[in-house]
C-alpha cells in the first residue's frame, strides 16, 4: 500500500443556484484512516460526500479517488468504481420493500454470482458484526434508528469497500447507540484497514475516533489537524466550533438589523 | 413589461429544460437488455399497477357501458332505431371511452402511486444509496415500472371495453328489450377490427406512455421533502389528465376526422 | 415466496384476461371470422345502385344471416356496381339460378345488407356465378322526388 492519498480534492468549486457551497476547496485524505470532515450545519458537507461519490458534479476542480478522476470517468466506468466505495446514508436509506437480509445481500446479489449458501454467509457475518444477525427478518420499518444505520453499515460493507464515506453518522441517536456506532466505526476501521470519511458536527464522538480533521466553513476548509491540534487552536472560529460556544465569529444571529431599531423603528410601533 | 417579457422567456426556456431532462430520462431508463432479475421487476410492478387497478377500471367500464346504453336508447327509441343500440355503445367505447376513461382512472389509481412511491424512495435517500451501491436506479427502479405501464393501461383498456359492452347487452337486451340479435348484428357490421379496436389500442398505447411517463419523471425529479412529494402527486394526476384528454383530440383528429 | 407466487399468478391472470378480451372484441365485437375460408364460396351481382352498402355487410336468406359482402367495385363495362359476395359453403349447388338480390335497409336508419330469396329453376349457382335479377337499393331522395312528380302530374 502506497502512502499516497486515497482521496484528493483539488480547487473544488460548486454552487446550488447563485448560492456558493464550496469555493476552492482542496483535502486530502490518507489512506486507511479515518478523516473527519467537520463544519455547522448548512456548510454543504453531504454535498461534499456526493461529489465525492460522482452523484453531483462540481463548477470547477477535480475529485480524484485512487488516481482516477471521478467526473471524468464514464457512466460505467463511475459505477464500477462505486463498487469500491461504501456510503452511510444519514437516514440509513435502507430499501423499504426488503428484509434486512435481502438489503444486505443487495450489493452481493447485482454484483457478484455468489451462490446461495454464500451469499448467506456472509450477510450473515457482516450482520453479526453489527450485532444484528437476530433480526434478519425483520423489515427496516420495524427497526429503530440506531439499528437502521447499523443495518445500513453492514450493507454498506458488504462488497468489503476501501472506502466508505459516514454521512453525519451519530445525528439524532441516543447515547447509548452513538456509542454503540462510535465503537463500530472505529473497530471496523481497525479490521478491515479501510479508509473513512466521516462528516459530523458531532465534536466530542467525531474527534474520538478521527485521526485527521478538516473543518470547513463558507465554502472553505477553515482549519485542518490532528484532533489535538485543533483542540488548542487559537483561531476563535475554529475554537468556537471545537468547544461548541454558542456564540462567537460565528454569529448566533441570523443577520439582521439592530434589535433596538428594529422594535422601536419605523416597522414597529407607531 | 420589460421585466414581464423576460420572465415569460425564462419560464420558457424553464419548460424546455425539464421536457429535454424528462426525453433523456425516458431514453435512459427505458432503452436496455432486460434481464432475468429485470423481468421479476416488472412482473411485480405489473401486479401493482396492472392487477390492483383492475378493479376499479372494470367497475367502471360496467356503469359506463350500463349509461351509455340507457341514454342511447332513449334517444335511438325516438328515431325507432334503438337494434343501432349496440353499435352506438361498441363505437363510442371502443373509439373514445376506454382509451381515455382507463387512462384517467389509471392516472389516479396508479400514476399518483407511483410518483409517491418514488418520491419516498428519493426523500428517503433510497435512490442515492443505489447509485452508491452501483446499481443504476434508471434501470432498476424506473424502468420496470415505465414498462409495466406500458403493457398495463391497453390490457386495462381492452378489459373497460368488454365489460362496457357487456355492462350495455344487460341494460339494453335484458332489460329495455333490444333484440338479442340485432345488437350484436348492429355491432359487428359496423365495428372494424382495424379501424376501431386497432385505433383504439393505438390511442391506449399512447396514453400508457404518455401517463407512466409523467408518473415516474414527477416522482423522480421532485424536490425530495413530503410538500414536494405532495405537489408532485398533484402535478402527475393533473399533467396526466390534460395530455390525455389533449391527445385524444389530436389522435381523434388524425384516426377518424379524415386529416390522413 | 408463497406471496410471489400468487403474484405471478395474478400477473399471468391478468395478462390472460387482457388477450381473451382482446378476441371477444375481434370476434363478437368487429365480428371477424376465423374459420378457414374453405367452406364459403363467392357470388357476384351487380347494382345499378347500392345506396349506402359497405362491404363486411350481411348477406341474408330469408332473415337468416348466410354470408358477408367481401367487395364492391365499379364494373366499368355497365357503369354499375359489382358486388361480391361469400356466402356459406353448404349452400354451394343449392341455389337456384333465377335467386334475386335486393339490397335491403333493416329499419328505417340501420344497416344495409343483401337479401337473396331463392327462385325456381332446376340449374343452380356455382362458385364465381353473377345473380342476374337485383334490386337496387331504397333511395330516399328518389323517392321522394318520384312523389312528388307524381304530385305534380296528377
Amino acid at each position: 500500500m502506497s502512502d499516497s492519498p486515497f482521496v484528493v480534492i483539488d480547487g473544488l468549486h460548486f454552487s446550488r443556484g447563485d448560492k456558493d457551497i464550496f469555493r476552492g476547496v482542496s483535502l486530502n485524505i490518507p489512506r486507511g484512516k479515518i478523516t473527519a470532515i467537520m463544519g455547522p450545519s448548512g456548510t454543504g458537507k453531504t454535498t461534499l460526500l456526493k461529489l465525492i461519490g460522482g452523484q453531483l458534479t462540481p463548477d470547477a476542480g477535480r475529485v480524484e479517488i485512487d488516481g482516477q478522476r471521478v467526473h471524468a470517468l464514464s457512466r460505467k466506468a463511475l459505477f464500477r468504481l462505486r463498487r469500491r466505495m461504501g456510503m452511510l446514508f444519514q437516514s440509513g436509506a435502507l430499501f423499504s420493500d426488503l428484509s434486512v437480509f435481502e438489503n444486505v445481500a443487495f450489493p452481493l446479489r447485482v454484483h457478484t454470482d455468489l451462490p446461495e449458501a454464500m451469499v448467506r454467509d456472509l450477510v450473515l457475518m457482516k450482520l453479526e458484526a453489527v450485532g444484528l444477525r437476530g433480526a434478519r427478518e425483520l423489515m427496516p420499518s420495524e427497526l429503530s434508528g440506531g439499528m437502521t444505520r447499523r443495518v445500513a453499515l453492514a450493507r454498506a460493507l458488504a462488497l468489503d469497500p476501501e472506502l466508505i464515506l459516514y454521512d453525519e453518522p451519530f445525528v439524532g441517536q441516543d447515547p447509548i447507540s452513538m456509542g454503540v456506532l462510535v465503537q463500530l466505526i472505529k473497530r471496523v476501521n481497525e479490521a478491515l484497514g479501510l479508509t473513512a470519511v466521516v462528516v459530523s458536527h458531532d465534536i466530542k464522538e467525531t474527534l474520538s475516533i478521527a485521526d485527521y480533521v478538516y473543518v470547513i466553513a463558507d465554502g472553505q476548509v477553515m482549519a485542518h489537524g490532528t484532533p489535538a491540534t485543533l483542540d488548542v487552536d487559537q483561531d476563535p472560529r475554529v475554537s468556537q466550533f471545537v468547544h461548541g460556544e454558542a456564540d462567537g465569529p460565528v454569529p448566533f444571529h441570523y443577520p439582521a438589523p439592530d434589535f433596538r431599531h428594529d422594535m422601536l423603528g419605523a416597522g414597529g410601533w407607531r | 413589461m420589460i421585466r414581464h417579457i423576460a420572465g415569460l422567456g425564462r419560464r420558457g426556456c424553464e419548460l424546455l429544460e425539464a421536457m429535454g431532462r424528462a426525453g433523456v430520462f425516458l431514453a435512459q431508463s427505458a432503452v436496455g437488455v432486460p434481464s432475468r432479475e429485470g423481468l421479476y421487476l416488472w412482473l411485480r410492478q405489473m401486479h401493482f399497477v396492472g392487477v390492483l387497478s383492475l378493479a376499479i377500471v372494470m367497475v367502471s367500464g360496467l356503469f359506463i357501458g350500463m349509461v351509455l346504453a340507457l341514454q342511447g336508447y332513449t334517444i335511438l327509441v325516438d328515431f325507432g332505431a334503438e337494434q343501432a343500440l349496440g353499435q352506438m355503445v361498441a363505437l363510442s367505447l371502443l373509439r373514445e371511452l376506454s382509451p381515455v376513461v382507463a387512462a384517467l382512472l389509471f392516472a389516479g389509481r396508479a400514476g399518483s402511486a407511483l410518483t409517491a412511491e418514488i418520491g419516498l424512495m428519493k426523500a428517503t435517500e433510497q435512490l442515492s444509496s443505489m447509485e452508491m451501491i452501483g446499481v443504476d436506479p434508471l434501470r432498476r427502479v424506473v424502468a420496470p415500472r415505465l414498462w409495466a405501464g406500458f403493457v398495463a393501461l391497453p390490457l386495462l383498456t381492452v378489459g373497460f371495453s368488454v365489460v362496457g359492452i357487456y355492462g350495455g347487452y344487460l341494460v339494453g337486451v335484458e332489460w329495455l328489450g333490444v333484440f338479442d340479435g340485432s345488437y350484436w348484428g348492429n355491432m359487428q357490421s359496423s365495428v372494424d377490427f382495424i379501424g376501431d379496436v386497432g385505433n383504439g389500442m393505438v390511442k391506449s398505447l399512447v396514453f400508457a406512455l404518455v401517463v407512466t411517463w409523467i408518473a415516474v419523471f414527477q416522482g423522480y425529479d421532485l424536490i425530495p421533502t413530503s410538500e414536494g412529494i405532495s405537489r408532485a402527486t398533484t402535478r402527475t394526476v393533473v399533467y396526466s389528465s390534460l395530455a390525455v384528454l389533449g391527445l385524444d383530440f389530436v389522435l381523434t383528429a388524425v384516426m377518424f376526422g379524415g386529416l390522413s | 415466496m408463497k406471496r410471489s407466487k400468487m403474484m405471478e399468478l395474478g400477473v399471468g391472470l391478468f395478462m390472460l384476461a387482457g388477450i381473451l378480451g382482446l378476441v371477444f372484441l375481434g370476434l363478437r365485437v368487429s365480428g371477424l371470422t376465423m374459420g378457414p375460408s374453405g367452406d364459403t364460396f363467392t357470388l357476384e351481382a351487380n347494382f345499378s345502385n347500392i345506396g349506402g352498402l359497405k362491404p363486411r355487410a350481411k348477406v341474408t336468406m330469408a332473415g337468416v344471416n348466410v354470408g358477408r359482402v367481401s367487395a364492391i367495385e365499379l364494373d366499368t363495362d355497365w357503369y354499375d356496381a359489382r358486388v361480391v359476395m361469400e356466402l356459406d359453403g353448404t349452400l354451394e349447388g343449392r341455389l337456384s339460378r333465377d335467386t334475386t338480390a335486393a339490397i335491403l335497409t333493416s329499419g328505417l336508419l340501420g344497416e344495409q345488407y343483401v337479401g337473396l330469396s331463392v327462385g325456381g329453376d332446376p340449374e343452380t349457382l356455382a362458385d364465381g356465378d353473377s345473380i342476374r335479377d337485383t334490386q337496387s337499393a331504397l333511395v330516399l331522395e328518389e323517392l321522394i322526388q318520384q312523389f312528388v312528380s307524381n304530385m305534380v302530374s296528377d
